[in-house]
């Protein structure tokens, strides 16, 4: 399977959860597949999950968004952007299981409830992934969804785990009731490899490599759908393999020059690649180790990955690694 | 003051920073030459890199520190007086060991330990990776078995989370959300009785009257412990502002580093925390003192030679655009330190830092920087 058609796969789901440990690009990697695939002509929701929902929010600021809250606002054509808030979640929970309207107005007035609901156990990503289940059932009159695709960029690893075994988590505290009926839909959800993918971001670097591949193997556990493992910031590789052993000929003789970070960081990152490989049964994604930062980032990288969607219609292109 | 003193004069250094930016790295390498120079050093690190782990001989779930062999610590020379054990933090003994502690009795600490609730308890509340890190180091700081303490703080994506997540698991555990659940006696008043029954309907309405009452059997077990709870936390607060206590930033070059750098060390100095600088990872900011590429070219013998040194030479003006790009960050983090703050870049160890020659070698470039 080649990146278009995985591309094209991924843009026919509900959602596409987008994963990796901090400071490897994911957030980025969501904003411009957010980007590419409202450009490629599907509606798409770009919603962060932080679990800080007070401080600045990096993706809102790579995509242009202006008034970044709970309230889904336009971005540019075909893309709306959201940050999940866990207030925002409980309130719509309160007012749709509770029996009375003026009993969820009054619940939410009570700032011990308020309180309790921000901290207790499990109830803040309860509050999220409600957010997101509403926000993805939502329709048009017609009965077409809203928002055919979301797109989540997920918080760093430890939290991105919590929101994906907390249906598990809650369903087995909380069998029944509105709870347990929710929890039970957003396991469907999750766990359903026609409507939901992982994208897994990582480095090509050892270390980054060998966490992703335990993290591929908790996301297995827990049932999530692992669609494609991508390698961020690849670097350059000017070599044939010929020039690659004469190099290492002549600097076997004459000792290390000027390059040699450039070279050993060149090799981890073919390391990376294989073990990656041998580690996933997924396809892979390379990107290129680009010289540009924020929203430009963003742009690049989503016209690296838009073309190979057209490719994709057009089997016999050149091999589509976005 | 330079790393090499922080590490003789302190009793807790903290290493905050985002996650992958190899913060557990250099609590470990700094763990390991703090010891070499002759203190009795303990590493409280979460969820380290499986082959880190094994460099250091780290156990698995580990009711207690382990200690680093001296052999291994003394690899190269002979042994000193110092000694390092590492402890990764594992929230489910902290905590117990913390309901234990803080229970007047052995049945209420069962009472506690026994609740269904309370498995759930830590894989399910927020920031409680970052409240056993607090609890730990609270626990090893008062019982001063340790000259220093270095703390590899949770990743998170805001460096503070480690501050703020206590303050979090506390607000869970206010008094005033106990009683809401507890059965107190003590306020009586009209409204306090109206939110409590407010409280009960929209629990037993939401989750169904079974776990809104286990609910209340839970908390009130748990509510006897937040007199101690909070007062953990605020003697861990003075420690930490005390001038024993030193914070570090780790970044990388790529994290947004600059912005981030900044609103760390502005949130510190504006609670009274002692910031003591950043240290930049995975950097090519340092200078490596070999000879251009180009000096390869007269020993080219063929057209591959030719290929591959200009191949060579084109992977030295990207790696040269790199470090200056991060000599010029480095620069920009060093303006505005506070007096006696530091800026210092990590060199960048690559592959070679999952044995434990290469943190030895890592915590000496560092302490000479």
């Amino acid at each position: 399977m080649d990146g278009g058609v995985v591309l094209d796969s991924l843009w026919n789901k509900r959602a596409v959860l987008v994963s990796g440990k901090g400071g490897v690009g994911k957030t980025t990697l969501s904003a411009a597949m957010a980007v590419a695939a409202a450009r490629s002509g599907r509606p798409v929701l770009l919603a962060e999950l932080s679990p800080d929902e007070g401080g600045p929010s990096t993706l809102a600021g790579l995509v242009g968004a202006k008034d970044a809250g709970a309230k889904v606002v336009p971005v540019r054509q075909n893309l709306s952007f959201v940050r999940l808030s866990a207030a925002e979640g409980h309130r719509q929970f309160l007012e749709e299981t509770l029996p009375a309207k003026w009993l969820a107005e009054a619940a939410l007035r009570s700032r011990a409830l308020r309180r309790f609901l921000e901290a207790g156990p499990a109830l803040k990503e309860m509050g999220l992934l409600y957010q997101m289940l509403t926000l993805v059932r939502r329709t048009h009159p017609d009965g077409r969804p809203l928002y055919p695709l979301a797109v989540l960029d997920l918080p760093a690893t430890g939290h991105a785990m919590a929101l994906a075994t907390l249906p598990r988590s809650l369903l087995s505290l909380i069998p029944g009731g509105p709870i347990g009926r929710a929890m039970r839909e957003g396991l469907d959800l999750l766990q359903d490899p026609k409507r939901t993918g992982v994208v897994l971001t990582t480095l090509p670097e050892p270390l980054p490599v060998s966490e992703t591949l335990s993290l591929a193997k908790e996301l297995k556990d827990v049932g999530l759908p692992l669609s494609v493992a991508v390698l961020n910031r690849l670097p350059e590789d000017p070599f044939t393999p010929e020039s690659l052993a004469a190099l290492g000929r002549l600097l076997e003789t004459h000792g290390p020059h000027r390059g040699q970070r450039a070279l050993e960081r060149l090799e981890r990152a073919r390391e990376a690649r294989q073990r990656l490989q041998a580690g996933t049964a997924v396809p892979q994604w390379g990107l290129p180790d680009l010289a540009l930062t924020g929203p430009a980032l963003v742009e690049r990288l989503s016209e690296l990955l838009v073309p190979t969607l057209e490719e994709a219609a057009h089997p016999g292109g050149r091999e589509a690694t976005p | 003051m330079n790393l090499d003193a922080m590490l003789r004069d302190k009793r807790v250094i903290v290493l905050c920073g985002a996650g992958g930016v190899g913060k557990t790295t250099t609590a470990a390498a700094l763990g390991v030459a703090a010891a070499r120079a002759g203190r009795h050093v303990l590493v409280l690190t979460i969820d380290p890199a499986r082959r880190l782990a094994e460099a250091m001989g780290l156990k698995e779930n580990g009711p207690e520190p382990t200690t680093v062999p001296p052999e291994r610590l003394y690899a190269d020379g002979p042994q000193g007086e110092g000694r390092l054990d590492v402890w990764m933090l594992e929230p489910r003994v902290i905590f117990e060991r913390m309901v234990r502690k803080l229970s007047a009795t052995e049945s209420a600490a069962r009472a506690i330990l026994d609740h269904r609730l309370y498995r759930f308890l830590s894989e399910l509340v927020a920031g409680v990776q970052e409240y056993a890190a607090a609890e730990a180091l609270d626990s090893f700081l008062t019982d001063g078995h340790y000259d220093l303490i270095l703390l590899d703080t949770p990743p998170s994506r805001h460096a503070l989370d480690f501050l703020e997540a206590p303050g979090r698991l506390a607000r869970f555990l206010d008094d005033r959300v106990i009683s809401l659940f507890g059965p107190d006696s003590s306020r009586t008043g009209r409204l306090w009785q109206g939110a409590q029954a407010l409280v009960g309907k929209v629990l037993d309405g939401v989750f169904g009257g079974g776990f809104a009452q286990e609910m209340r059997t839970f908390v009130g077990a748990f509510g006897g412990l937040f007199a101690g709870i909070r007062l953990h936390t605020e003697r861990l607060r003075a420690q930490l502002a005390s001038k024993d206590a030193a914070f570090l930033l780790v970044t990388s070059p790529e994290a947004a580093a600059l912005r981030e750098a900044t609103f760390f060390k502005d949130t510190l100095l504006a609670r009274g925390l002692p910031f003591a600088g950043y240290v930049l990872n995975r950097s090519w900011a340092r200078e490596d003192g070999l000879a251009p590429a180009a000096n390869l070219k007269p020993h080219a013998l063929n057209a591959v030679d030719t290929d591959a040194v200009l191949a060579l030479e084109h992977l030295a003006g990207v790696e040269d655009a790199r470090a200056t790009a991060h000599r010029s960050l480095l620069a920009r983090l060093a303006e505005g330190l506070p007096l006696g703050a530091m800026a210092i870049a990590a060199p960048d160890a690559g592959a070679d830092l999952e044995d434990f020659r290469g943190l030895v070698h890592l915590g000496e470039a560092l302490t000479v920087a």
